[in-house]
């Protein structure tokens, strides 16, 4: 975090290379080396960031995701124009807010706008150390609201859930390389994370409620016993879905024996059952 | 610079001349002497600083307020189709009035949106307009309260588009009276005005000026005129 009242209005001295003033982020990059030189230029360039981001503090950042910013994205177009989300992302990491400026973005601000939220998180993931982008994030992963995305090939939708996934998995968002997440459980291991609760519930749990569940089917078509030639088949097809399950069910208590946050992880974002 | 105490090129005090402005002659030579000397100081600071190897930089006054991001966009598409008219020579390069972007503060004249808006990021247009190069940072609280505002004005918005079926109808219903209102206003009007040009074009046949009257030819149409009838025939086209 920089100390002191003010900051510089534009970024000639944050990009300055003559031994630059600006401390390094919490995760020990220089914030000016985040995003890459490229992109950084066409930044720069942009009429968005010239007129809109100049002289912009914190305060003025929520006017500005507020007005202007309407999807997220890296660079789109044919002409790989950066997008307003990603030139605020940039003056963010020039201005470095306050750890409880970020709760506001993330929290208050975050529950009335999503796309503050989803620039708080994309900045957080730049800069802070991985217990604690797992930790701020995380809560984030039940967020369901929907997201525009641009990219070169065109507009999608996605949801907050799945940014924050892609942040979490992914090494490279709206046109920015991360360095790699340690894994979760290495985390845990380390003692600096609580393991993760599901808001699904107890894996465990879940998956003996399937066992369950797919026995008492079992048992009924078996009490049924009339089973005809023409059945035969869908019935065929239902065992191999039952086996594909039980394999699934293998891979996955397989699986959780080793990492069970990261197989949870990637479950959650399941829109499916809402 | 005449003046009227002294007397004229050939003695006599030139009386036609009272019009013409008098220059306080010591006041501006005061003026210039102080403009000299802070040039003078300004270009051995400006050497000063060359020999040292640092950029000159004007110094700053103090009454300079921190810089504010600005509130809108620059809407350079309601230009468009428009026609400016300069005077010729007004501009020298970018220096004074000339066709395009225009900075009141620094007389400067830009071809471009793009070097105007960098101009506009400049330390010199800065200074120009008494503003220093940094921001001031914003509490936690200052952004809680930026999102409030926000959030109020959303809302706002939300309650004024939200009109409910009833209030539509309402709206609708008179929207319908005032255009049939406006409609039948019209309808008179060119009635009213039709009927004018009527009754202008019946005088036009039965007064005649006394210039055109032929001695007892017209007796007959204005007896039947002062009758209230203005001839024979059928009466269908007449009013």
């Amino acid at each position: 975090m920089k100390s002191g009242r003010t900051v510089y209005a534009n970024e000639s001295r944050f990009l300055d290379e003559r031994g630059t003033a600006s401390e390094l982020a919490p995760n020990g990059e220089n914030p000016a080396k985040i995003m890459e030189k490229a992109v950084i230029g066409r930044i720069v360039d942009s009429q968005f960031y010239q007129y809109q981001c100049f002289a912009l503090n914190e305060a003025g950042i929520v006017d500005r995701v507020v007005n202007d910013v309407h999807f997220i994205g890296g660079t789109y177009g044919a002409a790989q124009k950066p997008t307003p989300f990603l030139c605020l992302a940039f003056k963010l990491l020039q201005l470095a807010p306050a750890d409880d400026v970020l709760e506001v973005y993330l929290g208050h601000g975050g529950e009335r706008f999503k796309y503050l939220r989803a620039l708080a998180c994309f900045y957080i993931r730049m800069t802070r150390r991985p217990a604690d982008v797992y930790r701020l994030l995380e809560p984030y992963l039940a967020d369901r609201r929907k997201l525009r995305r641009k990219t070169r090939q065109g507009t999608s939708l996605t949801y907050m859930d799945e940014f924050v996934d892609d942040l979490l998995t992914k090494t490279r968002v709206c046109a920015t390389s991360f360095r790699e997440l340690p894994r979760r459980t290495d985390l845990v291991d380390l003692g600096e994370l609580e393991e993760r609760e599901s808001p699904l519930g107890d894996i465990d749990e879940l998956l003996e409620e399937e066992d369950e569940r797919d026995q008492a089917e079992e048992e009924a078509r078996q009490a049924n016993g009339d089973d005809e030639r023409s059945e035969g088949e869908i019935d065929g097809g239902r065992d191999g879905d039952g086996g594909e399950d039980r394999m699934d069910v293998d891979r996955r208590s397989r699986s959780r024996s080793r990492s069970p946050g990261r197989r949870e992880r990637g479950e959650t974002p399941d829109r499916s059952k809402s | 610079m005449s003046d009227p105490t002294k007397g004229g090129a050939y003695g006599t005090p030139a009386g036609d001349t009272d019009f013409r402005k008098t220059w306080d002659l010591e006041e501006y030579a005061a003026r210039g002497k102080e403009r000299e000397a802070k040039e003078r100081e300004e270009s051995k600071a400006r050497y000063e600083a060359k020999l040292a190897g640092r950029k000159y930089h004007i110094p700053l006054t103090g009454n300079e307020s921190l810089a504010s991001a600005r509130r809108t966009a620059l809407d350079v598409s309601s230009q468009v189709g428009k026609t400016q008219l300069v005077p010729a020579g007004a501009g020298q390069g970018r220096r004074g009035r000339g066709a395009g972007f225009y900075c009141e503060a620094c007389d400067l004249t830009y071809k471009d949106n793009k070097q105007f808006v960098e101009h506009m990021n400049s330390p010199q247009h800065l200074a120009a307009t008494g503003q220093k190069m940094e921001v001031e940072r914003a509490s936690a609280g200052e952004v809680r309260a930026r999102v409030e505002y926000w959030w109020e004005q959303r809302l706002e918005l939300e309650r004024e588009q939200a009109v409910s079926l009833q209030e539509r109808l309402e709206l609708r219903r008179e929207e319908n009276e005032r255009e049939a209102a406006e409609k039948r206003r019209k309808r008179r009007e060119v009635e009213e005005r039709k009927r004018a040009e009527r009754e202008a074009a019946e005088k036009v046949k039965t007064e005649y000026g006394e210039d055109v009257r032929i001695e007892g030819e017209h007796d007959e149409d204005d007896m039947m005129a002062s009758l209230g009838f203005t001839g024979f025939g059928t009466s269908k086209n007449k009013t």
